[in-house]
């Protein structure tokens, strides 16, 4: 019987008398959980933009840069986390050093590829026209990378959304701490509950960057 | 072309991030009160929660200010913790707390006064130090469905040696190198399972892989609520592998202070496996808020005074 994942004694799959006294539980898992992602992500692009531009530059760096990222998306996360609670403690910045780090790749392969993506012959006309090369790579080739790091932005966030949860085991994880109370006391009500808001956050979360591209980048509506 | 507007979004959204990330590292802890702060680590299954809670309100009452890090990951995240001060006690088990910090040297026995002296003298070169030892015990058992049990004619671990190629066990993915788990239900009983299934510590998983049959073995511990109720029995550990684990509170030796001390050591000495089965079943059964069973725990017995 495969899929029996909890036992069968009567639990609703919401409670709601409990679930009207634990409002500001959710509340402020949720909260924690939004903050995580903001600064994993914003972070993240913080980091990826100038060393997705050295990687596109200097193109010997590029497997390099993307590798070593690679490397570090396959580091446990307890692991990692066990190795810098000494350094960095049990809170934000120990849990953001491991999220910023998974949102890093993402972001940085999309600005590699966003850039590589900028036809010759833009370049060319923008080299006649006498453009400095950062001038060069900050008015044409960022803009038309644009639709592309938006891409990566949209995965990154959702991507990093799901792996809040993993910073439970140093007491952070926002709506990931409800989930796992869920699993722990064999609950269904926070169980349920941080799943729906979790994916419902996702979604809004990708609809506003969506929302977002199209307003900052009219050129790109088709896409 | 006029990339002004985009860039300047593009602005918005990075300084926003930026301003979400410095509201979001802003600590909120306040230390004007006399006794100071003292940080209380919890373990991430629900009786971790009581303990801490339970220990912790007991501090606050006698004017300590407590932080509380529930639902922390297992030793391998509080050891660090602690070792590193980053919170200043946890409420550990005795014999598993030893083992751990010993390198599973085997050194922790049924005797509480040995196993408890044994582990603060490992705690001491780190500046930790373990209080007196509550009588209220969490053992590592190991489960069977009553059908299984009948079915194999095993009521006791001693009897899992002959049939032991015939099962599955299942428990935390840590089980197969600890002492108290697989390493030592083979060095002990000489049971060499079928197969090893990685689930959860004494969490669902295992209780549907019982059900379900995928395990035949389970590991729980002795002062689980549900277990009777779920048709689970456990059988007897007759060769006494599993140690004493008494609930017992580990300090960072500048924070036991004699009025720290105090307050712990009367909380352990109250401590009952009874008092803990129900507060357990209060939490896990009945959905309670660890915080709130307990404070009414301390009420009851006069811990408010």
């Amino acid at each position: 019987m495969p899929g029996h994942l909890f036992l069968d004694y009567v639990d609703p799959w919401i409670n709601w008398d409990w679930l009207s006294t634990h409002v500001p539980v959710f509340l402020a898992a949720l909260q924690e959980h939004v903050t995580l992602t903001l600064i994993a992500v914003g972070v993240g692009l913080l980091i990826s933009l100038p060393m997705g531009v050295v990687a596109h530059r200097w193109r010997a760096l590029r497997n390099p840069v993307l590798t070593l990222f690679g490397i570090f998306y396959t580091i446990p996360s307890i692991a990692l986390f066990a190795l810098l609670i000494p350094y960095t403690g049990l809170g934000t910045l120990t849990a953001e050093i491991g999220l910023v780090g998974y949102a890093v790749l993402i972001l940085t392969r999309n600005v590699v590829v966003g850039l590589e993506a900028v036809p010759n012959d833009v370049l060319d006309a923008a080299n006649g026209m006498g453009y400095r090369p950062l001038a060069r790579l900050v008015r044409v080739e960022l803009p038309l990378a644009l639709p592309a790091i938006f891409a990566g932005i949209r995965i990154a966030t959702v991507t990093t959304i799901g792996l809040v949860t993993i910073t439970a085991v140093i007491g952070l994880g926002g709506l990931g701490q409800l989930i796992l109370q869920g699993l722990v006391e064999n609950f269904h009500t926070p169980l349920v509950v941080a799943t729906l808001l979790s994916i419902v956050l996702a979604l809004v979360a990708d609809l506003a960057l969506a929302g977002s591209q199209r307003i900052a980048l009219p050129w790109s509506r088709s896409a | 072309m006029n990339w002004k507007p985009r860039s300047a979004l593009l602005a918005a959204v990075i300084s926003l991030s930026l301003s979400a990330a410095a509201c979001g590292s802003s600590p909120s802890t306040s230390s004007t009160t006399p006794k100071g702060t003292i940080t209380v680590a919890g373990f991430k299954f629900s009786e971790g929660s009581v303990l801490a809670e339970l220990y912790g309100q007991a501090l606050q009452h006698d004017g300590y200010t407590v932080t509380f890090k529930l639902n922390l990951g297992s030793r391998e995240v509080v050891g660090p913790a602690i070792k590193s001060s980053q919170v200043d006690l946890y409420i550990g088990y005795a014999a598993t707390d030893l083992e751990f910090y010993n390198n599973s040297a085997g050194e922790a026995s049924g005797d509480v006064t040995a196993t408890t002296s044994k582990l603060n003298s490992h705690l001491q070169p780190l500046n930790l130090v373990a209080l007196n030892p509550s009588s209220a015990v969490d053992q590592n058992a190991f489960a069977m469905t009553k059908a299984n049990s009948t079915k194999y004619n095993a009521t006791k671990l001693s009897d899992l040696a002959a049939i032991g190629g015939q099962l599955v066990l299942g428990a935390g993915p840590e089980c197969p190198t600890r002492p108290f788990c697989q390493l030592g239900l083979q060095k002990t009983y000489g049971i060499n399972f079928k197969s090893f299934k990685a689930l959860d510590t004494d969490g669902p998983l295992t209780r549907a892989a019982l059900k379900n049959n995928d395990i035949q073995v389970g590991l729980v511990f002795s002062s689980d609520a549900d277990l009777s109720s779920l048709g689970l029995v456990t059988l007897q550990d007759d060769k006494h592998l599993e140690n004493a684990d008494n609930v017992v509170p580990i300090v960072r030796t500048p924070v036991a202070t004699a009025e720290v001390k105090k307050v712990l050591n009367a909380v352990s000495a109250g401590l009952t496996t009874a008092d803990l089965v129900n507060l357990n079943s209060q939490v896990e059964l009945q959905h309670m808020d660890p915080d709130v069973v307990t404070k009414a725990y301390l009420q009851q017995h006069n811990y408010f005074g």
